[in-house]
C-alpha cells in the first residue's frame, strides 16, 4: 500500500476510534448532587410514593423537586445513623438552606410541559419517562453535556440513540413519537412557550 | 390506545372601534403577559415591540371636521393560508387546526424577517436587541412564556401561555376541555370599555361569533383574502372604507 | 510512509472522511445549536407557586381594585376585579404594570433619615411665634391624611395644607346627560371602569377647541372658541342668547340649542377639568345639586381624631410664615406650583420631601426621603370625584419594599409626638363599631353587613381583599360650588391657547409606558407639541421640526407636529406637573423655531 493510502487510512481510523470510543467519553462533565439521596429508602421504610414529596398543587401546576420545607417536615430533626443524612442536616436543614438539586429532566425554557395533563389524564406512568427512580439507592450522577448545557438523560445514554429505552430520553424527537402512537394531535404551540 | 381529541375551535376577536379610547391598557397588558422587554432609548415606532398596537386613525379633513378614531392591531391570525406561514424558510410558523391560532416559533426562527415583508398587517416584530430589564425588574417576568433572544421574530399568539394554564387547571379536575373564562388574553381582559372580546367563532352562542355576523363588521384587508379572525365593527362609514385601505389616487392597482 | 505534507493532507482527509462517519460532528452542530439559544444574560423567568393576592391601585384617587397573580409571592401580572360597584373590573395603563415600580430605575433609594429628623426638630423648636410647620399632602383624604392633620393638630402650630380639592362627588349613574366642558371623561377622569360602566346610559357634549379622546367617543363634540366657555354656561343658563353665545364661541346655532335642550331635560351635570373651576356653578342653575352632584362623603373616624387639624389651601396660607414644610409626595396626586408654596416660606425654612422620584418637589427640597411606591405600601384610598358612596378600601402592600424607605405619615407623627399606632386599624376598627354599611370580599364575591361580622373578620378581609361601602342614605347637596364664570381673560401678546389633549401624571411609571409614547404614536411624549399649519407657518416651524414653547411663566424645548387636525390659535399639548408650571393660571403660549 502507498505512503498516501496508509496516511489517509490511518486518519481515518483514528477519527473513527476518537469518535465513536473518546468523544462520548469526554463529552459529559460528571457532577454530584448535593446531597446522597436514596429514593429506595423513602419508598421502602417512609412508605413515600412518587406524588407524595412531588406533588401537584390545587391549580394543576407541578411542584417539580421539593424544597426545603418538604424535607424539613420529616427531617425536623435526624431519622437514622447515616453520614448522608448527617451532611443533610448540617448543611441544609440546620441552616435552612436550598439543597440545589440538579434536575435530569430539565427542558429548555421554551418549552411547556403539563404533568397533570400526562399524570391525570393521559395516566401515564412516572416510570415511563422517568425510569424506575425508586429502585435506586442514591442518586444517579448527573452527566451534563456542557456545550448544550443539558443532561446526559436528556439525549440518551447511547450516543447514536440506536437501543434507547422508552424511558431513556427526554429530547422532542421522543414526545413526539409517543403523541404520535397515541393518535394525539399535537402543534407547536401546544407543547411550547 | 387512541386518546379523544378535544373538540376544534376556532379563536377569534371582535373589537368594537366605536367604543376604543385609546387608552393603551391593552398595549401594557401584552407587555406584561409576554414579557416584552422595554426596547433602549435609541428605538423610535419602528424598531419598538408591541405585539398589539392602537393606531391613531382620522379622517384627513382639517378642524373641525377632523375625526379620530382609535384601532388596535395585533396579529390578524388568519387564515389556513396565512401569508406568514407560506413565507418562511425555516416552518417556524404552524397554523393549528384545532384552534386557528397562527402559531410563531422563536426557537426555530433564524431572522430573516421574509414574514415581516409577507405579513401585510405589520403584525410581526423583530428582537434588534437582546431584552434588558432594569435590575430587580426580572423578578416580575410572567413564567407561562419564555423570554425571547435578540435576531427572531415574535408575534401576539393570543396568549398562549393562558391557553395552557387553562388547560392544566381543566386536567386537574379531569377535564379535557376547556373552561371559556379561564382562557381570556390579557388585552381582552385589560380593555377597560369593553371594545375587545375573544370567542369560540365556530360556536354561534358566543358573543363574537355574534359580533362577527353584524352588518357593521368587516375584517381588514379583506380584499387580500387571507381570511383573518379579527372582526372590527364601527357604525360610522369612513372608518369601515379604512379597513379596505383604499389607494389615495382612487385607483384599484398601480396600473389602475 | 514518508512525512510530506501531502501524507499530512490525505492524513487530514481520511481524519475528516472518517469524523463525518461517527456521531462527533452531528453531535456537535445539535449542541452547538442548543448553545446558542441559551445566550447569557437573556433572564429565565422564576417559578414557585402561583397564588392570587388582592389590593387596591394606589396611582390615582381611582384607587381600583387589583387581582395580582404572584408567583411564590412576587407580583407578576395584575388585573381588575370584577363584578366591582367602583371599578367594574377596569384598570389603567398606569395601574396594569404598576407592579413594576419598586425596582424602576429612577426609583429613589437613599436619604438622609436621621438628619432630616434633626432639622426638622430643631426648625420646630427655633420657630418664632406667628411662625408655622406645615404638612403639604398631595393625596388628601386617606387615613395618613388624617394622621398629617392629627400631628398638625398636636403640635399647636401646625398647619395642613392641600391642593384644590372638590367638596362634591359626581354620580354618573344618575346623569342622563353629561355636558363636559374639557373635562378628560374618557382618558383618566374618575374610575375608568365606572365611567365605561355607566357610559350607555348617559349622552356626553364635549365642549372643548380640539378633538381629544373624550371628544373622539363623545356623543356630540361643540369646537369651541378658546376661553369663551362662559358664553356657552350662560346660554344654557338662559342669560344669554343662542345667537350671541354661537358668535361669541364660532359654534353653530342649532348646535348650542341643542345643548339647552338637552339640559333642561334633566339629570343633568356639568363637568369641568378644575376642581375650582366657575363653570361647576351651572350645576346650581340646572337643579344637578343633591341629584347628579352631591356632596362628598368620608368613611366614619375614631372620635379621637375629630379633633385635628382642618384643610387649608396653599394659596390661602399666611405669606413667608412656614418654617418648616413637609411635603408629602409619596402618592401621585394633586400638584401645586413651586411658584405658589414659596411665597409661603419664611426665610430660613426647611423643606423635606416624601417621595420616590428626584423629578418632582425633591428639587426644592434640603431633605428628600424614600418613600414607599405601590404596590408596598400599606395606604387606603380616599373616594374619587365620581365615588358617590361613603368607602373605605385598603391597599395591602403585595411584597416588602424593595429599598429602605421612610413613611411619611410615621415620620410626621413622630416630629409631633403622637403616639405609635396602627392608623389604619384603628380606622377600620371605628367603621366596624358604627355598625353601617356592608363589606364586600373579593375572594368569594360575598356581600356581607358590617354587623354581622367580627371586628378581626372586618379587619382580615379588608386586607385579603375586599372593601367597605356605605350607599344609599339621602342624597346630601355639597355646599356652594362658587362664582359664575367671568369673560375670557386678556390674552396678553402670546397668541396660542394652550390645550391640554392628554394627562401624563407625575411620579414614576413603569418603563413599558414607553410602549404608548416611545414605541408607537399611541400617547404624545412630554415634549411635543401640536400645531396647525397656519401657526407653524408663522412661526416658522417644520413638521418634526425642534421648537421653544414660551409662556408667561417660562420656556420648554419641544419637538412639534403639524396638524390640519388643529385650529388655528391652539396649541396641542401633553399635560403634567412640568406643563402645569409653565401654563400657571394663563394658559397662552407662543412657539417659536429653535
Amino acid at each position: 500500500m502507498s505512503g498516501g493510502k496508509i496516511a489517509f487510512a490511518s486518519g481515518t481510523l483514528l477519527a473513527l476510534a476518537g469518535g465513536w470510543l473518546a468523544f462520548p467519553r469526554v463529552l459529559y462533565q460528571t457532577r454530584l448532587q448535593p446531597v446522597d439521596f436514596s429514593h429506595k429508602i423513602h419508598a421502602d421504610k417512609a412508605g413515600a410514593k412518587c406524588e407524595d414529596c412531588h406533588a401537584f398543587r390545587d391549580d394543576g401546576t407541578y411542584a417539580g423537586i421539593p424544597t426545603l420545607d418538604k424535607c424539613s417536615g420529616c427531617h425536623a430533626a435526624a431519622m437514622g445513623t447515616s453520614a448522608a443524612e448527617k451532611n443533610f442536616m448540617d448543611q441544609y436543614v440546620t441552616p435552612n438552606r436550598e439543597p440545589q438539586w440538579l434536575s435530569y429532566a430539565q427542558q429548555p425554557e421554551n418549552v411547556y410541559f403539563s404533568h397533570v395533563s400526562h399524570v391525570k389524564l393521559g395516566r401515564v406512568k412516572c416510570e415511563r419517562c422517568h425510569g424506575n427512580e425508586e429502585a435506586g439507592t442514591s442518586l444517579r450522577p448527573y452527566q451534563r453535556d456542557p456545550i448544550s448545557g443539558y443532561s446526559r438523560d436528556i439525549w440518551g445514554r447511547p450516543v447514536t440513540r440506536v437501543g434507547l429505552r422508552t424511558e431513556g430520553g427526554m429530547k422532542m424527537d421522543d414526545c413526539v413519537d409517543c403523541h404520535r402512537r397515541q393518535g394525539l394531535e399535537y402543534s407547536c404551540l401546544g407543547c411550547h412557550k | 390506545m387512541t386518546v379523544p381529541t378535544r373538540r376544534t375551535v376556532r379563536y377569534g376577536m371582535s373589537i368594537d372601534i366605536d367604543k376604543c379610547n385609546g387608552c393603551g391598557a391593552c398595549m401594557l397588558a401584552c407587555a406584561v403577559e409576554n414579557n416584552i422587554p422595554p426596547v433602549p432609548e435609541a428605538a423610535n415606532d419602528r424598531k419598538g415591540i408591541t405585539w398589539i398596537r392602537v393606531y391613531k386613525v382620522n379622517n384627513h379633513r382639517a378642524y373641525p371636521a377632523r375625526r379620530t378614531v382609535f384601532v388596535p392591531v395585533l396579529c390578524q391570525q388568519c387564515g389556513h393560508d396565512a401569508p406568514c406561514a407560506h413565507v418562511c424558510p425555516q416552518q417556524a410558523v404552524d397554523v393549528d387546526p384545532a384552534t386557528g391560532i397562527v402559531g410563531q416559533m422563536p426557537e426555530r426562527c433564524l431572522g430573516c424577517r421574509y414574514c415581516m415583508v409577507a405579513c401585510p398587517y405589520h403584525a410581526r416584530y423583530f428582537n434588534w436587541w437582546d431584552p434588558k430589564w432594569p435590575p430587580g425588574m426580572e423578578k416580575t417576568l410572567n413564567p407561562d412564556v419564555a423570554p425571547r433572544m435578540r435576531g427572531v421574530v415574535e408575534k401576539c399568539s393570543f396568549c398562549h401561555g393562558r391557553r395552557h394554564a387553562a388547560q392544566q387547571k381543566a386536567a386537574a379536575a379531569g377535564r379535557r376541555e376547556i373552561d371559556g373564562d379561564d382562557y381570556v388574553p390579557a388585552c381582552v381582559e385589560a380593555c377597560p370599555t369593553g371594545a375587545l372580546r375573544f370567542g369560540d367563532l365556530n360556536d354561534a352562542s358566543t358573543e363574537v361569533a355574534q359580533d362577527a355576523q353584524r352588518p357593521e363588521s368587516f375584517r381588514l384587508l379583506e380584499k387580500l383574502g387571507t381570511e383573518p379572525k379579527i372582526h372590527y365593527r364601527s357604525r360610522r362609514d369612513w372608518v369601515r372604507e379604512i379597513a379596505n385601505a383604499p389607494r389615495p389616487d382612487g385607483k384599484e392597482g398601480p396600473r389602475g | 510512509m514518508t512525512a510530506t505534507r501531502r501524507n499530512l493532507l490525505k492524513f487530514a482527509g481520511g481524519g475528516a472522511a472518517g469524523a463525518l462517519l461517527t456521531p462527533a460532528p452531528w453531535r456537535l452542530i445539535t449542541d452547538t445549536a442548543l448553545w446558542s439559544e441559551n445566550w447569557p444574560g437573556i433572564p429565565r423567568p422564576a417559578r414557585g407557586e402561583i397564588r392570587e393576592r388582592f389590593t387596591h391601585c394606589t396611582l390615582c384617587p381611582a384607587g381600583c381594585a387589583v387581582r395580582a397573580r404572584c408567583v411564590s409571592g412576587q407580583p407578576v401580572s395584575l388585573a381588575g376585579v370584577k363584578p366591582h360597584p367602583l371599578s367594574n373590573g377596569g384598570l389603567c395603563p398606569w395601574g396594569i404594570a404598576g407592579h413594576h415600580l419598586p425596582y424602576h430605575p429612577a426609583r429613589l433609594r437613599k436619604g438622609q433619615a436621621q438628619e432630616a429628623m434633626a432639622a426638622a426638630a430643631r426648625a420646630i423648636a427655633e420657630g418664632a411665634s406667628g411662625e408655622y410647620a406645615a404638612v403639604l399632602d398631595l393625596r388628601p383624604g386617606r387615613t395618613a391624611s388624617w394622621t398629617h392633620r392629627r400631628a398638625m393638630a398636636a403640635l399647636g402650630n401646625g398647619l395642613y395644607l392641600v391642593p384644590r380639592q372638590p367638596a362634591y362627588s359626581i354620580d354618573l349613574a344618575a346623569a342622563r346627560t353629561v355636558v363636559s366642558f374639557g373635562a378628560p371623561l374618557f382618558d383618566g377622569w374618575g374610575t375608568p371602569g365606572n365611567v365605561f360602566g355607566a357610559r350607555a346610559h348617559f349622552r356626553l357634549i364635549q365642549i372643548e377647541p380640539v378633538e381629544t379622546r373624550t371628544a373622539a367617543l363623545a356623543d356630540m363634540w361643540l369646537p369651541i372658541r378658546p376661553g369663551t366657555e362662559a358664553a356657552i354656561a350662560a346660554a344654557i343658563a338662559g342669560d344669554l342668547s343662542v345667537a350671541d353665545a354661537a358668535r361669541l364661541t364660532g359654534i353653530e346655532e342649532e348646535a348650542i340649542g341643542a345643548v339647552w335642550e338637552a339640559a333642561q331635560i334633566g339629570s343633568t351635570v356639568v363637568l369641568a377639568p378644575e376642581p375650582g373651576s366657575p363653570l361647576m356653578s351651572l350645576n346650581e342653575r340646572l337643579g344637578a345639586l343633591g341629584h347628579t352632584v352631591v356632596a362628598r362623603r368620608e368613611a366614619p373616624v375614631p372620635d379621637a381624631w375629630k379633633a385635628a387639624a382642618p384643610a387649608t389651601e396653599v394659596v390661602a396660607a399666611p405669606d413667608g410664615a412656614i418654617r418648616l414644610l413637609l411635603i408629602d409626595e409619596s402618592l401621585p396626586g394633586g400638584y401645586v406650583p413651586w411658584s405658589v408654596i414659596e411665597p409661603k416660606l419664611a426665610a430660613n425654612a426647611t423643606v423635606i420631601v416624601f417621595s420616590s422620584t428626584a423629578a418632582g418637589y425633591a428639587r426644592h427640597a434640603q431633605y428628600t426621603l424614600p418613600a414607599p411606591v405601590y404596590p408596598e405600601a400599606a395606604e387606603d384610598i380616599g373616594p374619587a370625584i365620581d365615588t358617590v358612596a361613603a368607602v373605605f378600601r385598603i391597599a395591602a402592600p403585595l411584597g416588602a419594599p424593595a429599598v429602605p424607605v421612610v413613611n411619611p405619615a410615621e415620620f410626621v407623627a413622630q416630629i409631633a409626638g403622637l403616639p405609635r399606632g396602627d392608623a389604619l386599624r384603628e380606622r377600620a376598627d371605628s367603621i366596624h363599631k358604627t355598625g353601617r354599611g356592608r363589606l364586600l370580599s373579593y375572594r368569594d364575591r360575598m356581600s356581607t353587613l358590617t354587623r354581622e361580622l367580627t371586628a378581626e373578620d372586618f379587619w382580615r378581609t379588608l386586607n385579603q381583599g375586599g372593601c367597605w361601602l356605605e350607599e344609599g342614605g339621602q342624597k346630601m347637596a355639597p355646599p356652594g360650588l362658587g362664582a359664575p364664570p367671568a369673560g375670557p381673560a386678556p390674552h396678553g401678546d402670546l397668541p396660542l391657547a394652550v390645550v391640554i389633549v392628554e394627562s401624563n401624571r407625575g411620579g414614576l411609571a413603569s418603563p413599558l409606558m414607553s410602549k404608548l409614547e416611545r414605541e408607537s404614536s399611541l400617547r404624545m411624549a412630554a415634549n411635543r407639541v401640536v400645531l396647525s399649519p397656519a401657526d407653524a407657518q408663522s412661526g416658522g416651524i417644520e413638521d418634526g421640526g425642534r421648537c421653544v414653547l414660551e409662556t408667561a411663566c417660562g420656556g420648554m424645548d419641544a419637538w412639534a407636529t403639524i396638524d390640519p387636525g388643529v385650529p388655528a390659535g391652539v396649541v396641542e399639548v401633553a399635560g403634567g406637573p412640568r406643563m402645569a408650571d409653565l401654563c400657571g393660571s394663563s394658559f397662552r403660549a407662543r412657539v417659536v423655531r429653535a
